[in-house]
């Protein structure tokens, strides 16, 4: 079988599968204008409601996610810092903390954060409170958005900021800082001339990853939003509603936005190791001042680094995990508080509403799903890797594999759902079968990823060349040399991916007919307001991404 | 000025103690080498000394100071790194002028000194370049620029001409002596070249094993080490076990075993002592030239470009090496020929037997 062969097969796979559908989403709203038009400005009933609520969707969303970026890098930065740098007792578990909410379904954590801010179940009930510490549509002064929301987001992205900036500056020489210091310079001063600068594509890669993802962020979102609606609700509502092209517009608005970001954010990070210094020429005694400040916070107040981005991941990650595994077993017979035990977990779960049966069937499809799904991506994933190493237009796959990553993934599943069903190739209906299209792909990106990174790292090329030096055919040394050689990264992907899949709500959402997986179960509980049922659903879905990460963590520890 | 003292600085890794109660004064204006095998705790003691790394234990005076709990950027020293680390997001000037700028010297008094720094130190790259623009020399050079901007009278070189090409660190070695001398610094140098250590410094300073074992003017080093192991490491020796057989006026006569019999100056050794003897290849000669006359039979020749290295086995089985510069015209004995090896007495050094073995004395670890 000649090579060409294989890699005309891969590309055409992997562009039917992974970039058609966001491709046709924007075909879709060009090719359909006249019903967009009619639909979004122009109808005869509500005018251009629509357009307004795209709008207002829009600002909010960007409010959102811009302020929760600025919070995430103000404290994701030092945390990055004092992460890459610094040897501590417990910083394994730190760095587990902080990635946590990358593996927790998003409808899980959400609700735990519900529960823990909220209700009388979390904090509230723990400070002697009748009710919740704070009432759900609260909201966060200065950027004037609800404050739960906010709490939740930060969880959510904070991870990309964190690990994507402690890469960077792991990778940076640390003579350079001593140098600095050695000729006067305090540590703040050090910071804010050499590594910020050096430094600087990393945090702006993180930022953009982090922006990304708290636009597109559907599943906890849902459950804690309340009154407020983001751009990636309003498209799930949307296309529950059958108001299809108006989901269909702003899903392209939404695609649109994310390449306008990423694209140049690309461009800007690949651009050649020489990051030039940000110039701009100050006064002289300002400069100074600004010298004297930094050296004062260098003395007195650098502790404040170590201690700040720790609250943080205590109050946003840890404290909502510890309150849901306290309510279930607070809330396991009945409700403590009006001891119905109507109100407790064992009821809804067995009693007549029979949540438990919707569980099992939730986790048998949610698994299909996720091996079925993980198990194509995987196939896929593999020969595109080594195309992306080996040709020289691997570069541009490789960006255009980040975009299924940073489109909201609301906006993916009505692609997928105008591609593959009755509105486009009519070749599969929502439910299983379309929730399966629709995570390959996102779940192709996923273990690409992971595998260019062990594939990177492995010198595969020089085993492989000096395999055909002792008469391996090409393919005998790829299956003999490379691949054994990047079993690791395809692991490590198979399972990330599984656990992504495992957790997917936004887009699950859009295509799943009448098959439910576990993250959407979580939400319908919420929304019957079955909330034992939620907390023991929450604490089985964390339970199960706990041991997917554990599995992880001892994988790529060897 | 910047006199630096420690006393007692040790500084332990886990059961490694990188640093053992190091006790050591530069005076002002000194240039000092520390040299030694990888691992001997050189390259902690400067950092120790730059506030990089804090010691366990001991105090570190610098112009009288105690700097132990004094943060880096406040012990006004000038650091020179063995990777170099000019800010590579920097120009050469921007580079130059990094350490007035953070410290809030006036625009006009830094560009002052920049241009009179790049004069001296004779940096010949463009001002607006960036590092990966210019040679390994040149950048090393800029780095150097760059740690006396500050005006500090103490420079630390850690093993700086250790990334660069042979002929570039020849050169650029004798340039860092000037600059240090024009300028009246103190210099601590580190490095495990230990001519390069011979070559540029008032004083040199044998580490080993986290410990100073010996320290002196570099003649003194080569001529009369105090140390077996520093025969050894500073330049070549030969190493020959005897017992001392006699002490006259002359000097003391060692028996080699197998009949043959060397004469040393030093007469400090006890009768009947066991001793290591140690000379130096460059000191012996082909031929019967003195009263130390060994025989024994050519093995093999290797030329060095400008050198010859003769080896010569001794009747005990012992290999000794000669070594001798090209001259024509002067013929060189051949594989298996019969030859005889003279050292003057006075080149002859003598040593107590190491408790621990000789070789286990010598070694480089």
């Amino acid at each position: 079988m000649s090579s060409r062969l294989v890699v005309s097969c891969t590309l055409v796979t992997f562009i039917i599968f992974v970039m058609l559908p966001t491709f046709y989403l924007i075909s879709y709203v060009f090719l359909r204008w006249d019903e967009v038009w009619y639909e979004v400005f122009a109808n005869p009933i509500i005018g251009d409601e629509n357009w307004r609520q795209i709008i207002k969707a829009l600002i909010f969303s960007f409010r959102l996610s811009l302020s929760t970026v600025a919070f995430d890098l103000i404290f994701g930065v030092p945390l990055a810092y004092v992460l890459a740098r610094k040897r501590f007792p417990g910083k394994g578990l730190l760095e587990d903390l902080v990635t946590l909410p990358l593996v927790i379904p998003t409808s899980g954590f959400g609700f735990a954060t519900l529960v823990t801010w909220t209700t009388v179940a979390g904090l509230g009930g723990l400070l002697g409170m009748r009710s919740g510490l704070i009432s759900l549509n609260a909201v966060a002064p200065f950027i004037n958005v609800p404050f739960i929301l906010f709490i939740v987001h930060v969880a959510l992205t904070f991870p990309y900021v964190v690990r994507t900036v402690e890469t960077k500056i792991q990778s940076i020489d640390m003579t350079y800082e001593i140098a600095s210091r050695t000729l006067g310079a305090y540590s703040l001063t050090t910071f804010r001339n050499i590594l910020f600068p050096l430094a600087l594509p990393g945090i702006f890669s993180g930022a953009v990853l982090a922006f990304a993802r708290s636009l597109g962020e559907t599943g906890a979102t849902m459950i804690v939003s309340g009154v407020s609606t983001t751009a990636s609700i309003a498209i799930v509502r949307w296309a529950s509603e059958f108001k299809i092209p108006t989901a269909a517009f702003m899903g392209s608005l939404l695609v649109f936005i994310a390449w306008v970001i990423i694209l140049p954010a690309e461009i800007y990070v690949s651009r050649g190791r020489r990051a030039h210094s940000l110039s701009f020429s100050v006064p002289m005694n300002l400069t100074r001042r600004i010298i004297r400040f930094e050296r004062f916070l260098s003395r007195k107040l650098f502790f404040i680094k170590d201690i700040v981005p720790l609250v943080i991941v205590a109050v946003a990650v840890v404290i909502p995990i510890a309150v849901v595994l306290n309510s279930v077993i607070l809330y396991w017979s009945a409700d403590p508080y009006t001891g119905k035990i109507e109100g407790g977990v064992v009821h809804q779960l067995f009693g007549p509403s029979n949540y438990f049966s919707h569980l099992l069937k939730a986790t048998l499809t949610s698994i299909i799903v996720a091996l079925v799904s993980t198990y194509i991506a995987t196939c896929i994933a593999i020969p595109i890797s080594f195309i992306i190493e080996r040709r020289w237009y691997g570069r541009i796959i490789r960006t255009m594999l980040k975009v299924p990553l940073i489109i909201p993934t609301s906006s993916l599943g009505l692609s997928v759902l105008l591609l593959w069903g009755s509105s486009g190739l009519n070749l599969v209906s929502s439910g299983i079968w379309m929730i399966i299209l629709t995570h390959i792909v996102f779940s192709v990106p996923v273990v690409v990823e992971s595998i260019i990174a062990s594939y990177e790292g492995s010198g595969i090329q020089m085993y492989e060349e000096s395999a055909r030096t002792l008469g391996a055919t090409a393919y005998n040394a790829i299956e003999a040399v490379s691949l054994p050689l990047i079993k690791g990264g395809v692991f490590t992907g198979f399972i990330l991916s599984f656990t992504r899949s495992l957790g997917e709500t936004g887009a699950t959402f859009i295509v799943m007919g009448r098959d439910l997986t576990i993250p959407v179960l979580v939400v319908n509980m919420v929304e019957a307001l079955a909330i034992p049922a939620a907390l023991f659903t929450s604490t089985y879905l964390i339970a199960l991404s706990l041991v997917m990460l554990a599995i992880v963590r001892v994988f790529t520890q060897r | 000025m910047p006199e630096v003292k420690l006393v007692n600085v040790t500084k332990r890794y886990g059961r490694i103690i990188a640093n053992d109660h190091i006790n050591l004064t530069i005076k002002d204006k000194e240039y000092i080498s520390v040299i030694g095998p990888s691992g001997c705790g050189k390259t902690t003691l400067i950092k120790c000394i730059a506030g990089i790394i804090e010691p366990d234990e001991g105090e570190i005076y610098i112009g009288g100071r105690l700097v132990n709990n004094v943060p880096i950027e406040d012990r006004g020293i000038g650091y020179v790194f063995q990777n170099i680390a000019l800010f590579p997001h920097m120009t050469v000037w921007g580079n130059i002028t990094y350490g007035p700028r953070v410290r809030g010297f006036p625009p006009e008094e830094t560009e002052a000194i920049a241009r009179e720094m790049i004069e001296m130190i004779k940096v010949t790259a463009r001002v607006d370049a960036y590092p990966d623009e210019l040679s390994g020399g040149t950048q090393q050079k800029t780095a150097v620029a760059r740690a006396l901007m500050t005006r500090s009278r103490l420079l630390l070189l850690d093993e700086p001409l250790g990334a660069l090409d042979l002929k570039v660190r020849a050169a650029l070695r004798y340039e860092l002596r000037r600059i240090v001398k024009d300028l009246g610094l103190t210099a601590l140098h580190v490095t495990h070249d230990q001519e390069e250590a011979m070559s540029i410094s008032d004083r040199v300073v044998v580490m080993r094993r986290g410990r100073i074992i010996e320290s002196g003017r570099p003649i003194e080093l080569y001529m009369r080490p105090k140390k077996l192991f520093t025969a050894n490491f500073v330049g070549e020796a030969n190493f020959l076990v005897g017992e001392v057989k006699l002490i006259t006026g002359e000097g003391s006569i060692i028996d080699l075993g197998d009949g043959m019999k060397i004469l040393s100056r030093d007469r400090s050794r006890e009768m009947g002592e066991r001793v290591v003897v140690a000379f130096r290849p460059e000191f012996a000669s082909l031929g019967r030239t003195c009263e130390n006359a060994l025989a024994g039979k050519m093995t093999s020749i290797i030329y060095s470009g400008d050198l010859v290295r003769l080896h010569v086995e001794l009747p005990n089985g012992d290999v000794i090496v000669v070594k001798r510069s090209l001259r024509l015209y002067e013929p060189i004995p051949r594989a298996g020929d019969e030859v005889t090896v003279s050292v003057p007495p006075e080149n002859i050094l003598v040593y107590p037997y190491p408790e621990r073995g000789l070789h286990r004395e010598l070694s480089l670890e």
